[in-house]
C-alpha cells in the first residue's frame, strides 16, 4: 500500500523521529542493519530477443534491462569509438506514483545515472567496438525498464545494466570492401574492462543508510547514490534528492558506500559467472 | 442445485448455483443463475451465497476503524489518506476549525461513517489524533489475522512487546511503545503476520520471534 | 528473399506443432508488489507482464464518471522485445492494441461497482513471439482478478493464422510474418462471447467460422490454466482460526 504522500510530498510527521530513534540503536524498519542492503537477486539471459538481458531485484524493487546491438556511424569527434545509449522508463505499473508518457525528469535522471556509471566508470572498452573507423561501429541500445518499484531505483538500474553487458553477445560483422556485412551465426561475448556498481544512500540527520525504503526516503533530509568503478575509483555520485548535506557526512557515506560496493559487485559476479543464480 | 465446494476458490464467471434467491456478496445473476463476480472463497451464510474476496485492496464498510494520514485541510473539509490511493474525508462545519487542531501529516484513528457513490465519510466522533509511533503497513486482508480471534493476537503482541497498537482496517498501522527495542521487536512481529497469516503454527512463532528479540541484545532475529 | 516453409509434408509446422496446437503456456499470478493485481505469461517465445492498479481517484479529475468507473489501458512493448529495435514512446500499432484490449476487459467489468474512480491495465510485452495481444489480455484478465476487480467473466484468448492455405492455431511470429492472414479472439467463455476480434489478412467466410471454432476449443483450455493459476495463489488461509 502506497500513501499519497510520495506524490504530494508531505512526509508522515509520527514517522521521522522513530525511524531515528530506531537507527540510534542501529535497527530499521525492515529489521536490516543501517549499512546492509537488501535481497538481491540477479537472473540474466531473461529475453532472447535481446543480445544481453538481466532481470535484477534489489528487495522488492525489480528491474529488466535488455541490450539492442546495432550497426552506426561515431560520433564526429570520437571516429575511433562504439557508442552506447541508456534510456530508462519508470514503467506505471511500477508505481503508483509513475505516470504513463514521456519519460518524466525522474527516468532522464536514472538514465544519465547509469549511463555515467558506465561511461565514466569505463565499463567496456569502446575502440573496441569499431569495424571501420571513423564510419561503422557497433551500437548499444541499454534500455531500462523498472517493472516494481520500493525505493532505490538507482542500485538495481545499474546492476541490471551491467549485468546485460556482461551477458551480451555481439553479432560478428566483417568489412568487405568498405562494406560491413554481418557474419551470419557467429558473435562474440562483449568483455568487461571495469564492474561499475553504485551504492545510494539516505541521510537521516546524522546517520545514514544504505538502499533506502520508500518510508527511509521520505523522512531523508537527503539522498545520495555514489557509483564505483573499481576498489578506488568514483565515477559518478548523484545527490537525487533536496535538503542540506554536510560535507563530513557526504565523507563518511562515500566510505560507508565503498565497503557496501565491494560486496555488491562479488555477489554480482558470483550471479553472473554462473549464468544464473541469486545473488 | 449447488455447483461449489464449500470453501472452495472460485474465479469470475464460476457457476455457483441456480437458486437466485441465494445470490449474496461477491456473486451477480444472468439468466436466472447465480455467478461469482470476484475471485474468492465461496461459503454459504445464512442460507445466501457470498463470495469473501481475497485480494489485497481495501474495501471500506461502514462501522471499520481505519488509520489515515491527513493530507489536506479545506473549508469545509479535512482530506485522510487511507492509503492505496484512497482518500476520505472528515465534514466540518463552515467556518470552524478542523477537529483536534488537525495539521497536514497528522495521523488520525477514525471510523468509517459511510460510502458510496459520495465517497468515504469518516465520524467526527470518536476521532482521534495519534500523537507519536511508527507507522506501518500490512496487506489489509491480513488485518483479521493480526487481530485474531476475539482480538487473542493483538493483545497477545501488547503483552509481549511491552507496545501500544492501534491497527487501521485498512492496513495501516501504528505502534507505540516505551523504548525503540520494543518497537522493533512489534514490527518484527507484525511483518512476521503480514508474510505468514496463512501457515499454522503462527501463534507460536511470533511469540518466540517476540521473546527472542527483547531477551537477546537486540540481534536481529 | 528466403520464405521459409511453414508446413512440411507430414502437415506438421516449422516449430512441430500441429495445424490445431498451442505452444507451451506458462501462468503465474500476483507476481509484482506495486500493483493491486498481476500476472506473468509465456506463451512460446511470447513473455509478458500484466499489472493492474485500482480502483483509485480519477486522475484528471475531468475524467471521472459520476455513476460508475472508468478503465485504462496501455499495451506497450520493451524495446528490447522485437528483432529490430522498436524506438521508444507509443507507436501507433501500439495505440491501437491498447483500445481493443481494453474494449474487450471493459465489457466484462462491472463498471458500475466502482462509481468516480478508475482502473489501470498495464500490458508490458518483454519479449514478442506473435499473439502478443491475445497473450496480453489472458494476463491482464488475470491480473484484473488478482486485484478483485468485479466482472462477469474472465478473458481468454488466442490467435488463428492462414499459412500455406491451412488454418493453424496460436501463431507464432514467422507464422504471422509470412502467413495470409491473422486473427486474433478474446472471448468470456462462460458467457460464450467475443469481447475482440480482428482479422488482418484473407479469409473465405468459411475459413473464418473453421478458425473461430478452433479458437474457441483453445480458448477453453487456457481458461481452464487461468483457474488454476488463480486457485494456486489463493489456495484457503483459515481466518483468525488459530488464536
Amino acid at each position: 500500500m502506497s500513501l499519497s504522500g510520495e506524490k504530494r510530498g508531505y512526509a508522515v510527521k509520527i514517522m521521522k523521529n522513530k525511524i531515528y530513534e530506531l537507527l540510534k540503536m542501529g535497527k530499521r524498519i525492515d529489521e536490516r542493519t543501517p549499512e546492509q542492503f537488501r535481497e538481491v537477486r540477479v537472473l540474466t539471459d531473461v529475453v532472447a530477443k535481446a543480445d544481453g538481458s538481466a532481470l535484477v531485484s534489489v528487495g522488492k524493487t525489480k528491474i529488466l534491462t535488455g541490450i539492442k546491438v546495432e550497426v552506426g556511424t561515431p560520433f564526429p569527434d570520437r571516429p575511433d569509438e562504439g557508442v552506447f545509449t541508456v534510456n530508462a522508463e519508470l514503467l506505471p505499473l511500477a508505481s503508483k506514483t509513475f505516470e504513463p508518457g514521456p519519460p518524466d525528469e525522474r527516468a532522464i535522471e536514472l538514465s544519465r545515472v547509469v549511463d555515467r556509471c558506465l561511461r565514466e566508470g569505463q565499463a567496456l572498452d569502446l575502440q573496441k567496438l569499431v569495424l571501420v573507423e571513423g564510419q561503422k561501429v557497433y551500437m548499444l541500445y541499454i534500455d531500462c525498464y523498472v517493472l516494481d518499484y520500493d525505493g532505490n531505483y538507482f542500485d538495481a538500474a545499474v546492476l541490471s545494466a551491467v549485468a546485460a553487458l556482461m551477458n551480451c553477445s555481439v553479432p560478428v560483422y566483417k568489412v568487405v570492401d568498405g562494406r560491413v556485412e554481418q557474419v551470419p551465426g557467429e558473435k562474440f561475448k562483449l568483455e568487461l574492462r571495469n564492474i561499475p556498481v553504485s551504492v545510494t544512500m539516505g541521510l537521516i540527520k546524522d546517520k545514514v543508510v544504505v538502499d533506502p525504503l520508500p518510508a527511509e526516503e521520505e523522512v531523508a533530509d537527503t539522498i545520495v547514490t555514489v557509483g564505483y568503478s573499481s576498489e578506488t575509483v568514483v565515477a559518478a555520485i548523484q545527490k537525487s534528492a533536496p535538503g542540506l548535506l554536510p560535507v563530513p557526512m557526504l565523507r563518511e557515506m562515500v566510505k560507508l558506500g565503498l565497503e557496501q560496493s565491494i560486496k555488491l559487485r562479488s555477489k554480482l559476479l558470483e550471479a553472473v559467472g554462473d549464468g544464473q543464480k541469486q545473488a | 442445485m449447488q455447483y461449489f465446494r464449500e470453501n472452495e476458490v472460485v474465479v469470475p464467471g464460476q457457476l455457483l448455483t441456480d437458486d437466485t434467491r441465494k445470490r449474496g456478496f461477491g456473486t451477480y445473476v444472468r439468466d436466472g443463475k447465480v455467478y461469482a463476480s470476484t475471485t474468492g472463497i465461496v461459503k454459504t451464510i445464512n442460507g445466501g451465497v457470498r463470495v469473501i474476496p481475497v485480494s489485497g485492496r481495501y474495501k471500506p464498510e461502514r462501522g471499520d476503524k481505519v488509520i489515515g494520514i491527513v493530507a489536506d485541510v479545506k473549508p469545509n473539509v479535512v482530506e485522510v489518506d487511507l492509503g492505496g490511493e484512497m482518500v476520505a474525508v472528515l465534514k466540518l462545519p463552515e467556518r470552524e476549525s478542523p477537529p483536534l487542531n488537525l495539521d497536514i501529516g497528522d495521523c488520525i484513528y477514525a471510523e468509517v461513517k459511510s460510502t458510496g457513490l459520495r465517497g468515504i465519510l469518516l465520524s467526527n466522533e470518536g476521532l482521534q489524533k495519534i500523537p507519536s509511533g511508527i507507522l506501518v503497513t500490512i496487506n489489509s486482508a491480513k488485518v483479521p489475522r493480526l487481530i485474531g480471534r476475539k482480538g487473542s493476537m493483538i493483545q497477545l503482541l501488547r503483552r509481549e512487546s511491552g507496545c501500544d497498537f492501534w491497527v487501521g482496517r485498512n492496513g495501516l498501522i501504528v505502534i507505540n511503545g516505551p523504548d525503540p527495542s520494543s518497537e522493533f521487536a512489534a514490527i518484527a512481529a507484525i511483518n512476521l503476520i503480514d508474510r505468514e497469516a496463512h501457515k499454522p503454527g503462527l501463534t507460536e512463532r511470533a511469540i518466540q520471534l517476540l521473546r527472542k528479540i527483547k531477551g537477546g541484545s537486540g540481534e536481529q532475529a | 528473399m528466403n520464405r521459409p516453409k511453414l508446413i512440411d509434408e507430414n502437415g506438421l509446422r516449422a516449430d512441430g506443432r500441429r495445424p490445431d496446437e498451442l505452444r507451451k503456456i506458462r501462468m503465474e499470478v500476483g507476481v509484482l508488489e506495486k500493483t493491486d493485481g498481476s500476472a506473468y505469461i509465456e506463451v512460446g517465445g511470447t513473455k509478458i507482464y500484466a499489472g493492474v492498479i485500482g480502483p483509485r481517484e480519477v486522475h484528471p479529475k475531468h475524467l471521472e464518471l459520476p455513476d460508475r468507473g472508468v478503465i485504462n489501458c496501455r499495451y506497450h512493448m520493451a524495446s528490447f522485445s522485437v528483432d529490430e529495435r522498436k524506438p521508444l514512446g507509443m507507436t501507433r500499432r501500439e495505440i491501437e492494441l491498447s483500445k481493443v484490449i481494453r474494449e474487450a476487459l471493459e465489457t466484462v467489468v462491472f463498471l458500475e461497482e466502482f462509481p468516480r474512480m478508475m482502473v489501470d491495465i498495464f500490458v508490458e510485452v518483454i519479449q514478442a513471439d506473435g499473439g502478443t495481444r491475445t497473450a496480453g489480455i489472458t494476463a491482464a484478465s488475470l491480473a484484473l482478478a488478482d486485484a478483485g476487480i468485479p466482472m462477469a467473466d474472465l478473458i481468454a484468448a488466442t490467435a488463428v493464422g492462414k499459412v500455406e492455405g491451412q488454418l493453424v492455431l496460436d501463431i507464432n511470429e514467422l507464422e504471422d510474418k509470412y502467413g495470409e492472414a491473422d486473427m486474433p479472439v478474446a472471448m468470456a467463455p462462460n458467457l460464450n462471447s467475443i469481447v475482440l476480434l480482428q482479422l488482418n489478412g484473407r479469409m473465405t467466410v468459411e475459413e473464418m467460422f473453421k478458425g473461430l471454432e478452433m479458437a474457441q476449443e483453445a480458448i477453453k483450455k487456457i481458461h481452464g490454466l487461468q483457474t488454476e493459476a488463480l486457485r494456486n495463489k489463493y489456495k484457503v488461509e483459515p481466518e483468525g482460526s488459530e488464536v
